[in-house]
């Protein structure tokens, strides 16, 4: 088996350790010896290599970068992008590129930047003078799919710990939440919702980066790319998580929400 | 000053100078951030009070990694040549305003004059437009620019322009010293209409093979477009040009070469050329220059050589993805040529380390897989950095690497001093707040 991970702009999207992402996937293929290589979705490539990979991986970037991204992330490449995740390919996408994939965000100064469309939601930054919303953040995968397919390997409630570090506040349309906020803000620090969840795809505030210390939703991106690649059902073999263990125990008991 | 001022700056003088007395009186540590805030309450205008009275003026000193060295590398070098014997001095590294405060009040006599002729300040980067509000420097020295505590500054770009502005109105005989080798910090001397030095390496058999992950301004300061690197120092420092628009780095001052270099790593050559830049500049002579290179001895935690139970220990302060790129660079060259190694890592997520700890995923550890020794970790978030060097291995099975993880700190030290062969040396990595336990638990004396 082979699982191809596209890494979108990894030079220009990656401000908050959102490499581990990749890392933690790269890492759980080969500890396995599942053949893993990853495609650098940056500038130089153009539409066909979207084409190419199984798996997408996004992370955050700061404004003028993300100017950079978007300026360069339109056209035939925007297209591909957008048949990939609707085909059913598995992304996830943490800190700010939801709002690259959602309609629009509204810095706190300067116009209006479009997203690509690709889910319903908008961001807003609420002034300067705001909050912005920092700290530790755990939710509870709700989404139904997603949260079905976890359920089952777990044999309980999904919980995700990570941080989270974000200006602007997210509004969802029509598109499932990704979880229900247990610790932090979430989407906007008003509604409860975080994230957000559609075809294959997480978007989420949550980095940390996110997969590490939570490597059930590490495999279920992994199980669900090669599932959609070969066309049949796979389980994967469980791998040793007693250190994942750990950290998420101790954040859990710092936060006072150890059970 | 009115009188009025002056009775009420003395009087803010007199209770902050009494608290330093206290504070170090009953042995809780070295007091140096609370009396500035004690002053500041009871007179606002206390800074710029204080540095008007300076002879010589002041040395600012900001950039994200290497001000603590920096500054006093400058401080020996004057004191080195006699020229200034009376020197203000944050040494022990607190440079928000209530540590500047704390260090120029420790200088005032009793009827709260100040008694000296020049100030050396490392100045936080984020605090700057604040402190040139208060006072007209006689140099700004800018050493760097990386990505640091995200949840605290924001962006590298957002900093620099900020810098801009508050210098922008300041005499155009201020002299500012940057780095040529980073171009967020040269896009920003081209800029100004003060006098701009620069220093910056060139040596070419120094550049990395590649450009680390970590990197902030690969990218044109003016037209955005990607920058073409001749090569890498380190991170984004290196000799480049836009192959778009006009924009190159500036010349720098004198060869790099013209100076040896103090401590470890390369980012101390860089903490080197600034010092020298700037001495060089007051006028002191080259011997001097270099008789306080040879002799430098290096600041609290910054490559800070220590003999504890008859074994050596290095502590390399490590807060954020560059420096910490740069710390584990310089080990591993120490280390390439010793039997086995041991290195302990302790990461804390306190105000100072900042809460964020997310950063260490832009560390390349995996340098530190295929050492063939062990490395110890500790800190308030253990586990997280157990996780990441966990996630550096791709062969777990072959790679003859030990990780030991321990949660406590005490005990997390001596097993990696007892896991330290005799002649070796001990390399620790700890973060901020992470170094100041360290020393306390090696030295037994606490920094407040």
């Amino acid at each position: 088996m082979e699982l191809k991970i596209g890494w979108l702009y990894p030079n220009l999207m990656s401000t908050y350790g959102d490499r581990g992402n990749v890392i933690c996937l790269q890492r759980r293929c080969q500890w396995r010896k599942i053949e893993v290589s990853i495609v650098r979705l940056d500038r130089l490539a153009d539409a066909s290599q979207f084409d190419l990979v199984d798996l997408i991986v996004g992370g955050g970037a700061q404004d003028r970068q993300q100017e950079i991204v978007m300026r360069d992330l339109q056209g035939a490449k925007a297209e591909a992008f957008k048949k990939k995740i609707e085909s059913g390919t598995p992304g996830v996408f943490t800190c700010g590129s939801p709002q690259l994939l959602g309609k629009y965000y509204e810095p706190a100064l300067g116009q209006r930047i479009e997203g690509l469309g690709l889910l319903d939601l908008y961001s807003k930054h609420p002034g300067l003078d705001a909050k912005r919303c920092i700290g530790n953040l755990v939710f509870e995968l709700t989404a139904s799919k997603i949260a079905r397919e976890l359920s089952a390997n777990l044999n309980s409630k999904p919980i995700a710990i990570g941080f989270e570090n974000h200006g602007g506040r997210t509004y969802l349309g029509d598109v499932e939440p990704l979880g229900r906020v247990i610790k932090g803000y979430g989407n906007n620090g008003e509604d409860g919702t975080e994230g957000a969840f559609y075809c294959n795809a997480i978007a989420t505030y949550s980095h940390g980066p996110l997969l590490p210390k939570n490597p059930f939703i590490a495999d279920w991106l992994i199980q669900t790319a090669l599932q959609e690649k070969y066309r049949e059902s796979i389980s994967l073999s469980k791998l040793e998580d007693s250190l994942a263990s750990s950290a998420r125990k101790a954040m859990l008991q710092r936060l006072e929400l150890a059970s | 000053m009115q009188l009025v001022d002056k009775i009420r700056s003395g009087l803010a003088v007199a209770v902050a100078k009494t608290t330093v007395t206290i504070i170090r009186g009953l042995g809780l540590g070295a007091g140096s951030v609370l009396p500035g805030k004690i002053a500041l309450l009871l007179h606002p205008r206390l800074l710029s009070l204080l540095f008007q009275q300076l002879k010589f003026g002041s040395i600012l000193i900001v950039g994200t990694n290497g001000k603590t060295t920096t500054s006093l590398l400058l401080r020996s070098m004057l004191e080195s040549s006699g020229s200034d014997r009376r020197i203000v001095h944050n040494a022990t590294g607190a440079n928000l305003i209530n540590g500047l405060v704390t260090a120029l009040l420790e200088n005032t006599n009793a009827i709260g004059q100040l008694e000296a002729d020049r100030a050396i300040l490392e100045v936080d980067e984020n605090v700057l437009p604040l402190v040139l509000q208060e006072c007209q420097p006689e140099f700004i020295v800018a050493l760097n620019l990386f990505r640091d505590q995200l949840d605290r500054y924001g962006e590298v770009d957002t900093i620099s322009q900020r810098w801009q502005k508050a210098i922008a109105p300041l005499p155009k005989d201020t002299k500012i010293i940057l780095n040529a080798d980073d171009p967020t910090l040269c896009y920003l001397g081209q800029k100004l209409s003060q006098k701009v030095l620069y220093f910056g390496l060139n040596e070419p058999e120094l550049y990395l093979d590649e450009i680390p992950h970590a990197v902030d301004s690969i990218y044109c300061p003016n037209c955005g477009n990607l920058l073409n690197y001749q090569g890498v120092y380190l991170s984004h420092l290196g000799d480049y040009s836009c192959p778009k628009c006009y924009f190159a780095k500036s010349k720098p001052a004198f060869e790099s070469k013209d100076y040896p270099q103090i401590l470890i790593g390369v980012y101390n050559k860089y903490n080197t050329l600034a010092a020298a830049l700037v001495a060089r500049e007051i006028g002191i002579e080259t011997e001097d220059i270099l008789t306080a290179i040879k002799n430098f001895r290096a600041a609290f935690g910054r490559a800070e050589e220590l003999t504890v139970e008859g074994k050596k220990v290095r502590i390399l302060l490590s807060k954020n993805p560059v420096g910490m790129n740069e710390t584990i660079r310089a080990v591993n060259a120490i280390q390439k040529n010793t039997q086995s190694s041991v290195t302990l890592l302790v990461l804390n997520d306190r105000t100072p380390d900042g809460t964020d700890v997310s950063w260490i995923w832009d560390v390349d550890t995996e340098q530190l897989i295929g050492l063939n020794g062990t490395i110890v970790v500790s800190g308030d978030r253990v586990y997280d950095m157990a996780l990441r060097l966990e996630y550096s291995r791709q062969n777990k099975d072959s790679d003859g690497f030990e990780l030991i993880v321990q949660e406590n700190l005490n005990q997390a030290i001596a097993t990696a001093l007892a896991q330290t062969p005799p002649r070796e040396t001990l390399h620790i990595l700890p973060t901020y707040s992470a170094m100041l336990e360290v020393r306390q638990i090696l030295t037994g004396r606490k920094i407040l």
